[in-house]
């Protein structure tokens, strides 16, 4: 049975148009994916699906009946849940507030019942197999907890149409794997969901059916009953160009790199680091010039510790780091940067970008911050550095004076990564920088990328997507409870080797899940 | 477990460190003023910091929903020029003034939150400007102090019920009541959603104009109480009679712990924020401070207290580092 139907809807944003002409069809348990690349209007189709956008135009129709947009009934939207891609949790609530969040119930006096609220929580976390404290604050816990408490809230309204919108994008595979077995189960109750995401893999395992949209409009979809579960029959419909072969990187080219490379000895040494919170414990490692370091294994491992220490964000760490063979006292970000240090943050809305100010002031901050000497900025020469950094990263539009704002997510994380190259960072830290960004763009930055590589550039990559190690790296070390378990160079590097030694099948607690 | 949560809860609560400090005020008070303990002194602070903290639960409230409110005081001395000037010696007149009052002071913040909530200006921007024109209106009604409110009024704020229950502490648990019964509502809860993270708010479906004028209204509930405090205390109209108010409360309510940001903190600490800075005044007033010194150091003093009241959020915040 048809449960949700979509006809022609539009919308568009002060001058930007989202969407120009969605369709989606979608039936009783099943579960539907819905791909795209960045900026191709899956999160606003879903934002006006679940209620909280009203379409310019076009029908929407629930079991049949016609959706008035003017006014929504409280009791349709009621049996829709909808999980947040920029999450809905308010973080100085505590777990079951959040929950409860939007449709609390009160006893007959008016007042509120905390204890059954709180009570539904709790057998809402057990069943998403978390073990978290229904009374943590959302702000004290970490982001892959956040994406499951979003989860749950949105599992708590027990749903009759469940809008997933990239709710992997946080999760390791271990998570991804539970929510896949919860998200299963819902389908069989005849629960009706679509699945957003940018992981192919995922859409491909788990989806019945997937739309593909691209610049608003509905292109087309895949019918998996009938069709082969290939992720080389998505990624044309998303980027609307014959597959191309996945861009592997050429060993032997790197190979020879590297050894050209390996006369100049280490760029970057860790000897011995650890964290007093025993977040990170004795790591040592060699970062040799014009070589991509990959950091493996499940999430919050402590591999972006090891990032945010080495950007000179997080202070107070035993043991040495040397840069070029000199000690680095990393007493503020400005020494890291000082010394060719620069991290590409994963959260660009957050950490990377001033997203009011245009693309020229915010490719030529870290140019600013080091400035030293004359008293007044040589504006002329930092346009001239802007214009070749655009050009550099393939910005669209290649216009300076655009606010960060208006880019898709895709080119504001090309500036992201453009702002530094002003600055010929010796090492950059990339922290998961294709975190929801689409097929294109991710191989657009990883080009640049391996460009700099050829120039001497050295990198530090931490991925939460094993592929994009193995596509990328010529040296993966896997972190696991703060410690490095395994290190991989060339051809070993493979998904299978890094899932094992992820889960450091050793250890006893995980060994029973690796099963 | 639950006791150990709960003594744990209790010192990383956002008005913890206040709540230290006013017990360190409470002392250095009872060592400069005569009498601190005593029945009459007790009484007469109360009927001083009665209104502060009224006014500072008003502000509290929409400080949590993200917003702030800047005519507070204004609008107190708009309320009590309107009734200066209108009620006469009959229990009838003193009864519908009284009323009226009360509408002024809800009318006055419902404008304000109306307006916020629906066309969006910045609380600040638009409090600041009706702040004006509210004591415009007052220096109409009453360019110079007066009017008249009579005794049979007044006197009530200073009388002890049952020797014991002075009214101002009367009135005091009656807004502690109040705020109980507001910790238990559905729109409370929003409250603090909306102030904690909008979008998070609207995506969970709550309506925010709705919530907004919500909080405008439990601040004009709190602020009408406050201001009938301020005509039994002082029985006249008064133009400037609410001025100090606004600020001091918004200073008061962040003392106690609550964000300016939003979101973040509760009414016992806007309580107990209110009464450090009733304390201070009286033990700046009591150490014998040259009058030229006391405003400086009264400022000091806010400023250090303050600082305090920021610890936890400091300590977090270096931790995270």
């Amino acid at each position: 049975m048809t449960v949700l139907e979509a006809r022609h809807i539009k919308k568009s944003f002060v001058g930007v148009r989202a969407l120009s002409d969605a369709n989606f069809l979608l039936h009783e348990g099943e579960i539907c994916g819905l791909v795209g690349a960045n900026g191709s209007g899956k999160t606003t189709f879903a934002r006006i699906v679940s209620g909280l956008l009203t379409p310019d135009s076009g029908e929407l129709l629930l079991r049949g009946e016609k959706v008035n947009f003017r006014s929504r009934l409280d009791a349709e939207l009621s049996r829709m849940a909808m999980v947040h891609q920029n999450l809905s949790l308010v973080p100085e609530m505590t777990i079951w507030e959040n929950i409860a969040l939007g449709r609390e119930q009160t006893v007959a006096t008016g007042f509120l019942d905390n204890r059954r609220a709180r009570a539904q929580a709790e057998k809402v976390i057990e069943s998403l197999g978390i073990s978290l404290s229904v009374h943590s604050r959302v702000s004290s816990i970490s982001p892959d907890e956040k994406q499951l408490v979003e989860i749950a809230k949105a599992l708590a309204k027990d749903p009759r149409i469940l809008l997933l919108d990239e709710p992997t994008a946080s999760l390791d595979f271990h998570q991804v794997e539970a929510l896949f077995t919860t998200i299963r189960a819902l389908k069989n109750r005849g629960v009706a969901i679509v699945f957003i995401s940018h992981r192919m893999w995922e859409v491909a395992r788990i989806c019945d059916r997937l739309v593909a949209f691209r610049n608003g409009e509905t292109v087309g979809g895949l019918d998996f009953s009938v069709q082969p579960r290939d992720e080389s029959l998505i990624v044309p419909l998303i980027t609307g160009q014959a597959a191309k072969a996945r861009v592997r990187k050429n060993r032997e080219e790197r190979e020879a790199q590297i050894s050209a490379h390996a006369a100049w000895g280490p760029v970057l040494q860790m000897q011995g680091v650890s964290l007093s919170d025993g977040s990170l414990k004795d790591i040592s490692f060699n970062l040799r010039k014009g070589e991509v370091l990959g950091l493996g294994g499940l999430q919050g491992q402590g591999q972006e510790e090891i990032l945010m220490i080495l950007a000179g964000y997080r202070r107070g760490h035993t043991g040495r780091i040397l840069v070029d063979g000199k000690p680095l006292a990393l007493r503020h970000t400005r020494a890291a940067i000082g010394r060719g240090i620069a991290l590409i943050p994963g959260d660009r809305q957050k950490e990377g970008l001033f997203l009011e100010h245009t693309v020229l002031a915010n490719l030529l901050y870290p140019k600013v911050s080091m400035h030293n000497g004359s008293f007044f900025l040589p504006l002329r020469n930092y346009r001239a550095l802007a214009a070749s950094a655009i050009d550099a990263v393939s910005l669209v539009p290649a216009e300076p004076k655009l606010v960060v704002n208006h880019l898709s997510g895709g080119n504001q994380q090309k500036v992201v990564v453009g702002k530094w190259l002003s600055l010929a960072p010796a090492v950059l830290l990339l922290n998961d920088p294709t975190k929801g960004v689409d097929v294109a763009t991710r191989e657009n930055i990883y080009a640049i990328i391996s460009r700099l590589t050829r120039e001497g550039t050295s990198v530090i990559l931490y991925a939460s997507d094993n592929e994009e190690l193995i596509d990328n790296c010529d040296r993966v070390l896997i972190v696991f409870e703060g410690k490095i378990v395994k290190e991989m160079t060339g051809a070993e590097i493979t998904e299978e080797k890094i899932v094992v030694s992820s889960l450091n099948v050793t250890h006893a607690e995980e060994g029973g899940h690796a099963s | 477990m639950t006791a150990s949560r709960s003594i744990r809860s209790l010192t990383q609560d956002s008005s913890f460190p206040s709540f230290l400090m006013l017990v360190v005020l409470v002392i250095v008070n009872a060592i400069l003023q005569p009498g601190f303990f005593s029945f009459q002194v007790f009484r007469m602070d109360f009927m001083t910091f009665t209104p502060l903290i009224l006014v500072s639960l008003g502000q509290a409230t929409l400080l949590l929903v993200g917003a702030v409110d800047l005519s507070l005081g204004a609008g107190i001395s708009l309320v009590t020029c309107v009734m200066a000037s209108l009620m006469q010696n009959n229990p009838m007149s003193i009864v519908l003034i009284t009323l009226l009052g009360i509408a002024v002071a809800l009318v006055l913040s419902l404008f304000n939150g109306f307006f916020i909530a629906t066309v969006g200006p910045p609380p600040l921007i638009m409090t600041f400007a009706t702040s004006v024109v509210w004591y415009g209106i007052s220096l109409v009604l009453m360019p110079s102090p007066g009017g008249h409110i009579p005794e049979a009024f007044y006197g009530i704020y200073g009388r002890t019920l049952g020797g014991f229950l002075p009214v101002p502490v009367l009135v005091l648990i009656i807004a502690l009541a109040f705020c109980l019964l507001l910790g238990r509502l559905r729109a409370f809860r929003h409250l603090y959603a909306v102030g904690g993270s909008e979008r998070a708010a609207q995506a969970s479906g709550i309506n925010l104009v709705r919530t907004r004028i919500f909080a405008f209204l439990v601040s004009g509930i709190f602020v009408a109480m406050a201001a009938l405090c301020v005509v039994g205390q002082t029985a006249t109209g008064d133009a400037r009679s609410g001025q100090g108010f606004t600020l001091n409360s918004v200073a008061a309510a962040i003392i106690g712990g609550i964000a300016f940001s939003g979101g973040k903190g509760n009414f016992v600490g806007a309580i107990i924020g209110g009464i450090i800075l009733g304390l201070l005044i009286n033990i700046i007033y009591f150490a014998n401070i040259t009058s030229f010194y006391q405003v400086f150091t009264k400022g000091v003093i806010i400023l250090v207290a303050l600082l305090i009241g920021a610890v936890p959020r400091l300590r977090r915040e270096l931790s995270q580092r």
